[in-house]
């Protein structure tokens, strides 16, 4: 079966169309002033430039796949840049890998742009919503695409300019402003390693191109500590923008942007470039045994630090927040078994249902007035019943209960740790599991379930721009599951799909311990928040060293807060002083003022008094006579 | 067009004069007229410009343009006769970038001095001067002449911070403006003597009689008098790139200058210094190169990290972009210090990146101190409400100083990390966490004073004029074009460098 022209070839017009909707919008919004009657058709036109964008690559992205299943992976590339002997390209790959990326992203930010049509109506920068969408969308499509580090590079760079420009989206608040400079710095920081780490690949290897370095690699030609020490620094960018501890800090805080915004960031873009990038650099961890042991380290150590502050936070984007940092460990864990079918099932399982929790959410405010306590809201299924039944699947999908989406694709990340890990990290993975379904089941027992807490708050459901996607999702996110299984003979399973080795297999008992556990989770959070039989007011006074430690989500924000203000600023400062008092002051003036002063004194000599220059010449005369007695002698 | 293509440079570097001389002639009271004058002749220099980067043919490479008038001369061999000083005029694959960062700068300088209501007729002559000097530098290959144009543009500076400036006074620290270019003048007249120096020096021992680059290629220098006179001009033109730690002359200047001033101080005076380093320093001297680059790559650190922390403990906001300059040059002289094409190359392109880059920067605080008269970070806050382009202006040149694709730094930088990584990965790695240190920073600054919620003292602020947007336009136009397209950019620096070095390898 052909498709003609468009295929795999054409796969780069997915990003470029993002890009063009951005350049567009940016030009557009700027080519009428206000007063004229034009003017105020932009912003729609703004918004219709970036869905018609995103819809396209939507669409592309099926020719895309299709292309894919009959004809295999194909590239694309072309010389960037010529400087003396090296050449430096750009190329783009469609395999099995990026088309699941593909697909989700285009899907899920269709669907938050379509949504943000309601969510924003009436926003006096709606226009300027839409090209960060776009440029946001863009760079996240260029990023799964790249078949090249340094185009990776840019493209990784530029999502995190998306998230900066989407956090800050109402910068004049304070928070927001604050929130978005987090979220880049922290990022940022993580993107040193990554950037030294390719350029380390680079130097070995003299180019960029990921096929010629995973060849190069598998050959021998790069060397152990290399190899090592290029994973690990890639490792802390994907650490970044993945949200792993301690870099996990500016996720929680990036829900100061709009809604529909942290959907798209927890969901497709952004967070899941990190998990991402890791599964496509595969080839290289997997020859460092070592950092491959330390991702699934940092998976666990993040899957279980987030699980637990989730269950304190009182915040209803905060524990979602949280929520999807334990989620990113786990996928980060799957990573570090080797199992990037797994960990990709449950990105793209996860993708789908927070998506759809955070549209929830933003469902929710829209309906109460801007409300984020979860203690003020309560009893909301009955004044808004679609959310709170879409919501209910994406909560139960990612608390793990059969047989939604979730269910599967943790089993899978359950299984690659069992086959690939030591037991401990099963044991503690089990116990963060019944964690993450009981803090699910509180937020939504707490929210929808029992009776109004707050009578100001008059609840309504949405409209339909924005509760046809949540439903759409919702459909999703309680199917995704089934594409972990093995339906025909060319469809092995979502991890025979993306790992051609590993076929569809499960076992038995893990997967019913893992449903019991969440089960378990669920039943505990039923007992506390809706029959009453337990009291977490009791427990977190009981345990109340513990509970503050939650509640100070480990000290790790104050910490950095703390370096922050006291280390990296009173350096700064320091640095800043010496300039103006050792270097200026006294290396610079110090001269000058030298000069002067000896001026000073050394001007009375000419006093103009006969008698002095007298003296002067005595004195000079019985010198000069003295070293000419002295030399001679 | 092989003649008139001759002449091009002569004309780039005489019609500033000539500009300035027309508006001498203008009445001081006929302002528009001024004004008026002053932006055809930019332009008009920036179109040439234009013209001779389009025009250089990449292929040939080498030095172009060429056209040489004799000055001075003695007939005979030397020491008897003197072949004499020329004005030998000609441009390779590193000067016609800076040729074309100068005329941007100038016309959109010009652009932004706009209102300026204080003696403008006097402004624009020693504005033009100046900048006859700076385009004269980039394009003499007569080492006397070089020198003559260096000075030129230094003289100007100091009356124009000196009469146009303004200072700085918070309670605790004061600097005024009288200091600023006192300090700035002296500093770079100490550079220079130290720059003639070594200049007489390579004359007697060239034994040909010559100040001329070429002829001077061919004449035989001792190791000794390499490595011995290297350093003068390494310092003598690293005290104009900034070199640390003869670098406090550059943040004092910067905020004293008025904004023009500032765009094209920080924006192409500096590169006059790294400039040099490549064209006399490097060109002349390779072996002394070869011996003390380990040095001026390990300042060059230090100036990147020195430059982002100190600017990071600043308060007035045009002391944080002087201190950024610290910072990015230091880039440039560690891209010099590897002395291989990439590095090499990456350092070109970024005195072309950094000089457009900072031009804006300059040209938006200058709005923003026009309006409010203050730049202490500590009183501005959500400006972005009321000035909303001008605030999206700060945020492009701030991310593209902080390194962002897209933008023209992330090119050079990039280029310049792959060159240190050949040669001194450590020194690579602390030049990418110097980019990070400037993301603090600059973001830092942003959040302050753009975002938040708006003072309610600036809430009657206006946003950019036309003209200043149209200005800002232009260098917001070459900072995304040679972040997506730097091939133009990049195919002419590149001969330029690789003959250089040949030099370097050759010797």
């Amino acid at each position: 079966m052909s498709y003609g022209v468009i295929g795999i070839d054409s796969a780069w017009v997915i990003p470029a169309l993002c890009a063009a909707a951005f350049f567009f919008i940016v030009a557009f919004m700027r080519l009428f002033p206000p007063s004229t009657p034009l003017a105020k058709h932009t912003p729609n036109l703004s918004a219709a430039t970036s869905i018609l964008a995103i819809l396209l690559g939507f669409i592309l992205f099926w020719f895309v796949l299709a292309d894919l299943l009959n004809n295999g992976p194909g590239a694309l590339s072309i010389n960037w840049l010529t400087i003396g002997d090296t050449i430096l390209t750009w190329g783009v790959v469609v395999d099995n890998l990026s088309v699941v990326m593909l697909g989700l992203v285009t899907f899920v930010a269709l669907l938050v742009q379509v949504y943000s049509l309601g969510y924003m109506k009436g926003d006096p920068r709606f226009g300027w919503y839409f090209g960060a969408h776009s440029l946001f969308a863009g760079a996240m499509l260029a990023l799964v695409l790249a078949d090249n580090l340094l185009f990776l590079y840019i493209a990784w760079e530029l999502v995190g300019l998306g998230s900066y420009l989407l956090i800050g989206f109402r910068y004049e608040k304070r928070s927001a402003a604050e929130a978005a400079k987090k979220a880049f710095v922290t990022t940022r920081i993580g993107d040193v390693g990554l950037l030294i780490g390719i350029i380390l690949l680079f130097k070995a290897t003299g180019t960029f191109e990921l096929s010629a370095i995973f060849h190069a690699a598998e050959a021998g030609g790069i060397s152990q500590s290399t190899l090592n020490a290029s994973a690990l620094l890639i490792l802390m960018g994907a650490m970044g923008k993945s949200a792993q501890f301690p870099f996990h800090v500016w996720l929680p805080d990036a829900m100061e942007g709009p809604t529909p915004v942290s959907a798209l960031i927890h969901a497709a873009t952004m967070v899941a470039a990190g998990v991402y990038l890791v599964a496509r650099m595969m080839p290289i961890f997997e020859l460092a045994p070592t950092v491959l042991l330390i991702v699934a380290i940092i998976g666990l150590i993040t899957f279980t630090f987030a699980s637990t502050v989730a269950l304190v936070v009182t915040d209803f984007k905060r524990v979602l927040a949280y929520s999807t940092i334990s989620h990113l460990g786990l996928m980060m864990l799957s990573l570090g078994a080797g199992a990037v079918g797994a960990a990709l099932l449950h990105l793209v399982a996860h993708g789908v249902s927070k998506a759809l929790l955070f549209l929830g959410a933003g469902s929710v405010m829209h309906g109460t007035g801007g409300k984020t306590e979860i203690w003020e809201m309560g009893g909301l299924r009955k004044a808004m019943p679609i959310t709170a039944v879409t919501f209910l699947i994406g909560a139960g999908s990612l608390a793990g209960i059969p047989p939604l989406g979730g269910f599967f694709s943790k089993d899978e990340v359950l299984l690659s740790v069992w086959d690939h890990r030591n037991p401990v990290f099963l044991v503690l993975t089990l116990a963060a599991v019944g964690l993450s379904a009981l803090y699910m089941a509180r937020v939504t027992f707490v929210v929808f379930f029992g009776k109004p807490r707050n009578s100001d708050i008059h609840a309504h459901e949405s409209q339909p721009v924005m509760w046809v996607p949540l439903a759409l999702l919702a459909l999703l996110a309680a199917g995704v599951g089934f594409l972990a299984f093995s339906w025909t003979d060319s469809y092995r399973g979502f991890v025979g799909f993306l790992e051609p080795d590993e076929g569809f297999h499960f076992v038995a008992w893990l997967t019913v311990l893992s449903a019991l556990l969440a089960l378990v989770g669920v039943g505990m959070a039923w007992l506390a928040y809706i029959r009453g039989a337990i009291s977490p007011q009791r427990i977190s006074t009981r345990f109340a060293t513990i509970h503050r430690i939650l509640v100070h989500k480990y000290y790790v924000d104050d910490l950095y807060q703390w370096a922050i203000d006291r280390v990296v600023l009173v350096f700064g400062r320091f640095i800043a002083l010496f300039d103006r008092i050792v270097i200026n002051d006294t290396g610079v003036n110090g001269p000058g003022i030298a000069v002067k002063l000896s001026a000073l004194r050394l001007r009375y000599a000419q006093s103009g008094w006969l008698y002095t220059y007298g003296l002067f010449m005595a004195f000079g005369f019985v010198a000069l006579a003295l070293i000419w007695w002295l030399v001679l002698a | 067009m092989a003649t008139v293509d001759s002449y091009i440079l002569f004309i780039i570097m005489a019609l500033p004069m000539a500009g300035a001389a027309v508006i001498l002639l203008i009445p001081g009271r006929r302002v528009a007229a001024i004004r008026w004058t002053a932006a055809a002749v930019a332009l008009a220099v920036m179109a040439l410009t234009f013209y001779a980067f389009l025009a250089y043919d990449h292929d040939v490479g080498g030095f172009q343009f060429a056209r040489t008038w004799t000055w001075l001369e003695l007939p005979g061999p030397w020491p008897l006769g003197f072949r004499g000083i020329e004005l030998s005029l000609a441009a390779d694959g590193i000067a016609v970038p800076m040729v074309l960062l100068t005329g941007v700068v100038m016309f959109t300088g010009v652009l932004i001095s706009w209102k300026i209501a204080d003696r403008p007729k006097d402004f624009f002559i020693l504005y033009f001067l100046m900048l006859c000097g700076v385009f004269g530098v980039f394009v003499s290959l007569d080492l006397f002449f070089l020198f003559f144009f260096y000075e030129l543009a230094v003289v100007p500076m100091y009356l124009l911070i000196g009469v146009w400036g303004s200072s700085t006074d918070f309670k605790t620290f004061l600097r005024t403006k009288e200091y600023g270019a006192m300090k700035l003048t002296l500093f770079l007249v100490a550079g220079s003597v130290l720059i003639w120096i070594a200049l007489i020096a390579v004359f007697a021992e060239g034994g040909l009689g010559t100040f001329n680059l070429l002829a001077l290629r061919d004449a035989e220098f001792s190791n000794t008098f390499q490595v011995v006179f290297f350093p003068f001009l390494i310092v003598g033109f690293g005290v104009l790139a900034g070199l640390w730690p003869f670098h406090t002359w550059s943040p004092d200047g910067h905020v004293a200058a008025p904004t023009a001033v500032s765009m094209v101080h920080a924006g192409v005076l500096m590169k006059l210094g790294a400039f040099g380093i490549l064209r006399v320093a490097v060109f002349l001297l390779p072996e002394g190169a070869d011996r003390w680059m380990p040095i001026l790559i390990g300042l060059g650190t230090v100036n990147v990290l020195y430059g982002a922390f100190s600017a990071l403990g600043q308060r007035d906001l045009k002391y944080v972009i002087g201190y950024s300059s610290v910072s990015h040059m230091g880039y440039v002289l560690m891209g010099i210090a590897t002395l291989n094409p990439l590095g090499v190359s990456g350092a070109v392109l970024q005195m072309f990146s950094h000089g457009i880059m900072t031009a804006l920067f300059f040209a938006v605080v200058g709005a923003i101190y026009d309006r409010t008269h203050t730049r202490d970070i500590m009183v501005l806050e959500g400006m972005a409400k009321r000035m909303g382009i001008v605030a999206a202006l700060f945020v492009v040149a701030g991310l593209a100083s902080l390194g962002l694709p897209g933008l023209s730094g992330f090119v050079a930088e990039l280029l310049v990390f792959l060159g240190l990584f050949q040669t001194y990965p450590v020194l690579g790695i602390l030049g990418i966490i110097g980019a990070a240190v400037t993301a603090v920073y600059i973001l830092r600054l942003i959040a302050k004073v753009f975002f938040g919620p708006l003072d309610p003292r600036w809430k009657d602020q206006t946003d950019a004029s036309p003209i200043e947007r149209f200005s800002s336009g232009i260098l917001v136009g070459f900072i995304v074009l040679v972040g997506l397209f730097p091939f133009p950019f990049i195919r002419v620096i590149d001969t330029g460098v690789t003959e250089l070095l040949a030099r370097v390898a050759g010797s």
